[in-house]
């Protein structure tokens, strides 16, 4: 029950954190879409990349912003957008340290997608740890709360477990599904 | 720890650059001497890859669902109606 209280509260402190730079910052980034000849599909998928962007700074150091996060969230939309149409003939193409936002969901056969949602459904509970770990960098105690560990140093030796389960994962599933293709 | 679990820790901290120089040197060494070493780092470095593009997934959905509740709910009428009078016009 403590568990799950915890799981929850990150996930509440997310969404209201997303709730408010929604608000906020999406009249700006939808206005210089529209007012660039943009539909409003194409405001949202720029905007909400953006947010992802803007959400895996802050998670990998502090941000020292110049002006306000709106602004900064409507610069990140704006250079998208540019990125978008230079590569028009192309799917969307965001930065390099963006790749698999927007590509790996095009291709339902590939060997990606099925690993996906096979670690969607078996494995979980390990990625969701992994996820708080690497992609979310929560700080251990936390972790250690959100998941019930009994210290830190256990949230830490079932990171490795984890990883290295879901290591063997993707490379028997990998190897497999390359055969499958060929 | 186990053994093995002390490797993904190692192939981690040499990922991620957090070995001492010394550390990371006398892996570097392991790694020409220990193929299957080599190859714990490159299938290490494509599930770290997973795990981004996983956990970006999950971002989106949780990011789509507070869209959703901002752009169908009654309480946020105001907000959607005034982002949807920028593109009226096309």
């Amino acid at each position: 029950m403590a568990e799950m209280m915890v799981i929850e509260d990150v996930a509440a402190e997310r969404k209201a954190f997303f709730m408010d730079l929604y608000q906020k910052a999406f009249p700006l980034v939808a206005r210089y879409i529209s007012s660039m000849g943009g539909s409003f599909e194409e405001a949202k998928d720029v905007f909400q990349d953006a947010l992802v962007i803007y959400y895996e700074k802050l998670t990998s150091g502090p941000v020292e912003l110049q002006y306000s996060e709106k602004a900064y969230l409507l610069g990140i939309a704006k250079h998208l957008w540019a990125r978008k149409n230079n590569n028009k003939q192309r799917h969307t193409t965001l930065d390099d340290s963006l790749e698999g936002i927007a590509t790996a969901e095009n291709d339902p056969a590939s060997s990606t997608e099925k690993l996906m949602e096979l670690l969607n459904t078996a494995g979980q509970k390990c990625m969701e740890l992994l996820r708080a770990f690497y992609y979310d960098k929560l700080p251990l105690h936390k972790i250690s709360g959100m998941f019930g560990f009994s210290g830190t140093r256990s949230a830490t030796v079932q990171k490795y477990k984890c990883l290295e389960k879901i290591r063997d994962t993707v490379k028997e599933k990998s190897l497999t599904y390359e055969d499958f293709l060929e | 720890m186990r053994t093995s679990l002390n490797d993904i820790k190692q192939i981690d901290d040499y990922l991620f650059k957090y070995a001492a120089p010394a550390d990371r040197l006398l892996f570097e060494a392991r790694l020409i001497l220990q193929p299957t070493l080599q190859e714990k780092v490159l299938w290490q470095q494509r599930t770290h890859d997973i795990i981004r593009q996983y956990s970006r997934r999950k971002l989106k959905a949780e990011i789509e669902a507070v869209h959703q509740q901002l752009f169908n709910e009654p309480e946020h009428h105001s907000f959607s109606r005034k982002i949807r009078a920028f593109f009226s016009k096309h």
